[in-house]
């Protein structure tokens, strides 16, 4: 595991966030649980920059986003950043190729690293990464949940080193991946394959926070926190997944939820 | 990206898309015509009148009785007359030039034009020769025709009315001539000038001044300097007591009634403009509130990817921009379409205007304003977007506009609409009410007599008097005497003065303050000598008719345009002033024989004309024209109307899909809803209506009181019909009952299972 990739201290929102202080090293999988109601996407949201908290600190490296204008905010999540939403938010008017190439054209304005054409080729390296090759011409409406969650993971690591590493300074070299409840909408099977993919980037050295009320989920996770009217209660810590150990990860995960009265 | 983000968009919500091109296209179209009308207008007036020359100050004068070419007294006289002009011209260095021009006053029964007699005309119309230094009559190339002996130029105004071409002949008494072309007379173009010149060769014109069918008047000419005091002349040339017992006017005058004629049209425009205009403002911005209130959730995501709101911004916006880029285009070629047919008159009066690429520019300015006005708005509603928060955007339920607001919509939009009708119906039913007349100083009769060109004015009228009160056949009638006297003003200046004398009361003009002269101590102004002079109800002003001066009250203001807009009646009879012309108004008791009755009267050395005949071919063509405008706004605010109706129903229907869905899983029929959907509709399109009404009733008169005021006619009231009344509301309930019917046809295909299968 690398350096710290993120600092929160005494982090507060209105009434849904009390004093809530952790860290994440970079390539770390880390997940929030907690009951319906306990802070999760409020937390995860004022981390990545979207909302501005009442209180505390947030450092992201070494800079610190709370304090900084919505403009630079919006310009970190850009270059560093990745969402999955449990909703799957798209461009209902672009199709999938475009929707997936959108923050990466974005970032690239102006900078010129990268022609179009070498965006394109890696966006569809990534969907056939994915297994979602073929799909690039549909419309958001026309593929399956489980599809348009996978294009969402490709969009979200569009911006990522390996994607925009060319020219990039060693210090600007990390990406962090937010994901809230990313398989909430997602059938078994499905929920399964996207979880398979998010634990494949986070082996090629993507962190990621993830929020999620799924133990199995959470399981795949090297580190656990669980939030209780908006306070951080407890923490597990499981460790890197090693394949063929997942069922006695997620019956420790379980236990650990039951002794926190889960 | 952005242009597939566009080009997807449009092709996903082509309704919404073809109403916010319409709207804003509508509104580029009428701003662009209304300026290309205004400015192609005034350019060809002011070029017409730069090329013809057009004197700064021209002074009608007359001689009493017929003047004959060997009279040696004549001669004498014009002598004295130019010999008194010049020792004046010799006092005041501001003259440039100065020319006096004959004009031959025909008998219009002895004039016949293309196999027509212009017996009935109501114009003074005679014969000129070209001006000497200035006042040019120019041809249809707007150049100085050379006219041969024998040959005529005709009017151009009279071309279409007597569907007149060249070749065509013209006979004044026993003397022939041949249309050798068409003049635009610079001055008296406008049918609202009193008098038409038919231009002839110096020969001809001695010939027939001559032959006894005509009478010598002068127009006494002055071209001044650039920066002289025009009004500052008039006064200097009246005080002087030099010629001048006919209307006195100058270029501002000749240039606003040129103006008039066609202006009145491009009012009614410029009005239509403006209203369509708000009415594009509230749609767009409407439907633009109506997408993001959609699109809330992609903006939370675009900005939760770190995507900037000037960008977001940029991607709306680029919509916008492409749509006003289709409507300015659109609106642009549809004005210069229509324009053709529009500006057909003007064309003919005044020819084209030079500078065609200031007329482009100026159009394309307008259009533009247009879009630049409705970008801007579009821009301010797109900041509302930035105060929104990520976390609202995605996690928040979706706010909704309350249904409410959008049938406030229709309501709004079905007003303005109403309005447009309205006040565009009404200037046109008041200006063609007979009654109109009397705001133009015209009498509220029935038969007008002008006892111009006789030998004794005073005699005619005498003898028609005598005959009219013996007369059954006359309900009533009122002779009133034209007098030519000078104004003394209360700061002891002298001005030149017409004043209309008789008994006023019993065929009234209408008054715009006090009333009419009812003793001998009143005298009644008209609002243009009013204001010139200074004066109002209650001042005095002393009358000075051979060395004797009377003091006056001013005891009423009318309005007036007839001889210049100059005029003053008194109840007075001063046989000493010269009598310059009288008028005889009559009303009969039956109007069965009409005509041969007129024949009898025109006999005794009357000018005999209807007056419904006389505002005809007075403002006859601008009415036309009105009618024409008022018919275009009619239909474009009920296309408005029924474009609002059926895209906002379709709107509502849409959003409340779910809901529909839902009352028809429950058992609802179609019918049962459509029925709730058209009432809904229905009720703010009907009190829009009402509400459009009232607010014509309320402000529409004072609005169309500013644009007759430059007509000349002030103090105006409506004339409101009943058919008007209920015919508006019908039109626009007309129009929006079939637009309802398609904007909820939807509601027909909406499946009950559909809210089954989605989350609201």
């Amino acid at each position: 595991m690398g350096d710290q990739l993120l600092k929160v201290e005494s982090l507060s929102k209105g009434q849904i966030l009390d004093h809530v202080s952790f860290e994440m090293k970079d390539g770390e999988m880390l997940a929030v649980m907690g009951p319906s109601g306990s802070g999760k996407s409020t937390l995860l949201y004022q981390v990545a920059g979207m909302d501005q908290p009442s209180a505390g600190k947030v450092w992201v490296k070494d800079t610190e986003i709370a304090g900084l204008p919505e403009d630079e905010k919006a310009k970190i999540r850009l270059r560093h950043m990745g969402f999955v939403f449990q909703q799957m938010n798209m461009m209902a008017n672009l199709n999938i190729l475009d929707n997936i190439m959108l923050p990466a054209v974005q970032a690239n304005k102006g900078r010129g690293r990268k022609t179009k054409a070498e965006l394109e080729r890696a966006a569809r390296k990534l969907m056939q990464k994915l297994s979602i090759s073929g799909l690039e011409e549909r419309r958001v409406t026309q593929v399956s949940g489980g599809q348009l969650q996978r294009a969402c993971i490709c969009r979200s690591m569009m911006n990522s080193p390996g994607i925009l590493e060319r020219d990039e300074r060693r210090e600007e070299k990390w990406h962090l991946l937010f994901a809230d409840e990313p398989t909430g909408a997602l059938n078994k099977k499905a929920a399964g394959e996207v979880m398979e993919e998010l634990v494949k980037l986070n082996r090629e050295g993507t962190a990621i926070l993830m929020v999620t009320h799924d133990s199995k989920v959470a399981s795949n996770c090297d580190r656990i926190l669980y939030l209780l009217d908006g306070r951080i209660c407890g923490e597990l810590v499981l460790g890197k997944l090693v394949p063929g150990t997942e069922k006695g990860r997620e019956e420790r995960v379980n236990k650990w939820l039951a002794g926190m009265g889960w | 990206m952005i242009k597939k983000l566009v080009w997807n968009d449009v092709k996903q919500n082509k309704l919404l898309a073809g109403a916010t091109v319409f709207f804003m296209g509508v509104s580029a179209m009428l701003f662009a015509l209304t300026a290309l009308l205004f400015f192609h207008l005034m350019g060809a007036i002011d070029d017409l009148m730069d090329r013809a020359k057009v004197p700064d100050y021209m002074q009608m004068h007359t001689e009493g009785g017929i003047l004959q070419g060997q009279d040696g007294a004549a001669m004498e006289r014009n002598a004295t007359m130019r010999s008194e002009l010049r020792s004046f011209v010799s006092t005041h260095g501001e003259v440039d030039k100065w020319q006096i021009c004959g004009f031959l006053n025909l008998d219009n029964s002895q004039i016949v034009l293309g196999g027509r007699c212009l017996a009935d005309s109501t114009q003074d119309n005679g014969c000129s020769v070209q001006g000497e230094h200035f006042d040019y009559l120019l041809d249809t190339e707007n150049e100085m025709p050379e006219v041969l002996p024998g040959e005529v130029y005709v009017p151009v105004c009279y071309r279409a009315m007597y569907d007149l071409a060249i070749g065509d002949t013209m006979e004044i008494g026993s003397q022939k001539f041949v249309i050798a072309g068409f003049i635009r007379d610079a001055q008296m173009n406008s049918m609202m000038a009193s008098s038409k010149r038919f231009l002839v060769n110096e020969m001809d014109y001695e010939k027939i001044k001559r032959s006894g069918n005509a009478r010598e008047e002068y127009l006494i000419e002055f071209l001044l300097h650039e920066g002289a005091d025009i009004s500052a002349f008039g006064t200097a040339y009246a005080a002087e007591g030099l010629p001048a017992n006919g209307p006195a006017v100058t270029r501002l005058l000749v240039r606003m009634m040129n103006a008039l004629s066609d202006g009145t049209m491009i009012a009614v425009f410029f009005l239509v403009s403006v209203i369509t205009l708000l009415v594009s403002l509230l749609c767009i911005r409407f439907i633009l509130s109506l997408q993001m209130e959609r699109d809330r959730k992609e903006v939370g995501m675009l900005k939760a990817l770190g995507i900037g709101k000037e960008e977001i911004r940029r991607i709306y916006f680029a919509k916008y921009f492409l749509f006003s880029v289709c409507g300015g285009l659109s609106g642009l070629l549809a004005a210069f379409v229509l324009k053709s047919p529009l500006a057909g008159q003007m064309k003919e009066l005044y020819g084209v205007s030079e500078g065609r690429w200031q007329t482009a520019a100026l159009s394309l300015a307008a259009v533009f304003f247009t879009e630049g006005v409705i970008l801007l708005s579009v821009l301010r509603s797109l900041k509302r977007m930035d105060g929104l928060t990520v976390l609202e955007a995605l996690l928040l339920s979706e706010e909704r506009q309350n249904s409410r607001g959008r049938y406030g919509i229709i309501g709004l939009v079905a007003a303005s609409c109403t309005f447009l009708i309205f006040i565009s119906q009404s200037l046109y039913s008041t200006m063609a009410d007979p009654g109109f007349a009397t705001y133009m100083g015209i009498g509220d009769g029935e038969i007008r007599m002008d006892v111009r060109q006789t030998e004794d004015i005073p005699v005619t009228t005498e003898r028609i008097a005598f005959a009219l009160a013996e007369d059954a056949e006359v309900e009533k009638y009122a002779v009133l005497c034209t007098r030519s006297c000078a104004a003394v003003l209360p700061d002891g200046q002298m001005v030149n003065f017409t004043v209309e004398t008789g008994n006023h009361n019993i065929f009234p003009v209408n008054c715009l303050e006090g009333r009419l002269p009812e003793n001998k101590k009143e005298i009644a102004l008209s609002a243009m000598n009013a204001e010139e002079l200074g004066l109002s109800v209650g001042d005095t002003l002393r009358l000075a008719t051979e060395g004797r001066d009377i003091e006056y009250c001013v005891c009423g203001i009318y309005s007036d345009i007839t001889n210049g807009g100059k005029t003053a009646k008194t109840c007075f009879a001063d046989d000493r002033a010269p009598a310059v012309w009288s008028v005889v108004y009559v009303s009969l008791k039956k109007p069965g024989k009409k005509e041969e009755w007129m024949e009898r009267y025109a006999r005794m050395g009357a000018d005999v004309i209807d007056i419904a005949d006389y505002v005809e071919e007075t403002y006859g063509q601008t009415l036309r024209q009105l009618h024409l405008a008022s018919r275009a706004a009619t239909v474009l605010a009920m296309l408005v109307i029924a474009v609002v109706v059926m895209l906002f129903m379709r709107l509502i229907v849409e959003r409340n899909r779910y809901t529909i869905s839902l009352h028809k899983a429950l058992g609802f029929t179609s019918k049962d809803i459509k029925r709730i959907y058209f009432a809904k509709g229905l009720l703010p399109a009907a009190a829009g209506a009402a509400a459009g009404l009232l607010a014509g009733n309320l402000l529409g008169e004072g609005l169309c009181g500013m644009i007759l005021k430059s007509f000349g006619a002030e103090g105006f009231h409506f004339v409101i019909s009943w058919e008007l009344l209920v015919g508006i509301p019908a039109a626009v309930l007309g129009a929006s009952v079939p637009a309802l019917l398609a904007g909820i046809a939807e509601i027909g295909r909406i499946k009950a299972y559909e809210c089954c299968n989605r989350r609201e």
